[in-house]
């Protein structure tokens, strides 16, 4: 199947609605030289973003700060009373959409995927603190605000704002709790994270393929191939509804 | 006194975000310091505008398309863009003739330097600042399928300039 290099480059940048990117996925699998392709894609875009990764570290000017400052052109309360209702209609349609299912696996290219999801990751990393540690073992961990995240926050109730969004939450067959979550940023990573000891342990890890551009999305309803699969595979029973999230998290994830 | 929350959180906000302002405004101007006055220029106007900016739009994107208003209007008003201004000439040709080994080391920042205008700011909004596709066309308010051949043709010449 011929695939025109703009495309891969979206497909790369994770810029292709679902149905284009299952559509190049399949054409990964059968012709490794796109792979090569899309590798070099996710490899210039790191080059360059890791490039210019320090200028962000300079000192900024006073000049600069003062005037981000200065009250002279102080908003005015039009725009804050705007913002307050925005803030409330999101806030109303994050807890609309608690009620997530997770989409059965159509379990594609997974290893394949798993790749650029890692990639994506380092691109996502120096934007913010990393949110990822890996152990002595070898595992990914999570931490920060995604570790706070996993332990605290319930799907119901989350706030559109918030950094994390918690997807499904889910007993596995070993005994784990595992949650699904994604990352509001401009690469938004996602995956699944189970109870490990005191740990998150990151079992899966992936893009959010869904445009980040809107700042929210209904963590759960678009989590990346490998992810499903991972789902799939832990998943003992239905995944747990609002009252049993929260239960869960009383008992500290411990079953 | 009455400086609401949310109208102190604009300039916080701005605050935060002048690092990578100033970072997109040296990708347009080649002088750092001109690249300085620019994103002044834009915080200035930002904050006098603050009532146009839709909350649930992306601040970093509406901040990102005044502070290249305010260059493009920097260089129209001082029609000395040949001494202020990457010159746009120098990088016209890539990706036309033929680049060769002389350049195979060359940094990142100077591959950069070298494309045209158009496809640096593809560039800089996409692959350094991160922006989704239809937030950079937004900011560039071209429609996405310019910006996606941009930001391919300038992949393919930055590519071509930094080897491998």
């Amino acid at each position: 199947m011929s695939i025109p290099d703009e495309t891969l480059m979206a497909f790369a940048d994770g810029e292709l609605d679902p149905a284009a990117r299952a559509q190049v996925e399949l054409a990964l699998l059968e012709d490794p030289s796109l792979a090569q392709r899309v590798a070099r894609h996710v490899a210039l875009r790191q080059r360059v973003r890791s490039a210019y990764a320090s200028e962000l570290t300079e000192p900024v000017p006073q000049r600069l700060l003062d005037a981000a400052r200065s009250q002279a052109g102080r908003t005015n309360n039009v725009v804050n009373l705007q913002a307050a209702r925005d803030a409330k209609a999101r806030d109303a349609a994050a807890s609309k959409t608690a009620a997530y299912g997770w989409r059965p696996a159509a379990a594609i290219a997974a290893s394949l995927v798993i790749g650029f999801g890692l990639g994506y990751w380092d691109l996502y990393r120096d934007q913010t603190a990393t949110p990822l540690a890996r152990g002595a073992d070898g595992a990914l961990s999570a931490r920060g605000a995604l570790a706070k995240a996993l332990s605290t926050q319930l799907a119901a109730s989350q706030s559109a704002s918030s950094e994390v969004h918690i997807g499904v939450s889910f007993l596995a067959k070993n005994g784990e709790y595992c949650r699904t979550f994604s990352l509001n940023g401009p690469v938004s990573p996602s995956g699944l994270a189970c109870r490990h000891g005191e740990q998150w342990r990151i079992e899966s890890l992936g893009q959010s393929s869904d445009a980040p551009s809107q700042g929210f999305r209904t963590a759960g309803t678009d989590l990346s191939p490998q992810t499903l699969r991972a789902i799939e595979e832990r998943i003992d029973g239905e995944t747990l509804d609002a009252a049993a999230e929260d239960q869960a998290l009383h008992k500290n994830w411990r079953k | 006194m009455n400086t609401s929350e949310t109208s102190q959180n604009i300039h916080d906000e701005i605050v935060l975000l002048l690092p990578r302002l100033r970072r997109f405004a040296r990708n347009l101007v080649r002088n750092p310091h001109d690249a300085d006055d620019v994103v002044q220029v834009a915080v200035e106007r930002a904050l006098q505008r603050s009532a146009q900016w839709r909350r649930d739009a992306r601040l970093d994107s509406w901040m990102f398309k005044i502070v290249r208003n305010a260059w493009i209007d920097e260089v129209r008003a001082r029609g000395r863009r040949d001494k202020l201004f990457l010159a746009e000439e120098t990088g016209e040709n890539v990706g036309t003739e033929p680049i060769e080994s002389e350049i195979t080391n060359m940094s990142v920042q100077a591959a950069m330097q070298r494309l045209p205008e158009e496809q640096r700011t593809a560039i800089s909004l996409v692959l350094i600042e991160g922006l989704p596709y239809k937030e950079a066309a937004d900011v560039l308010e071209v429609p996405i399928g310019t910006l996606t051949s941009r930001l391919a043709r300038g992949r393919e010449a930055l590519q071509a300039l930094l080897g491998n």
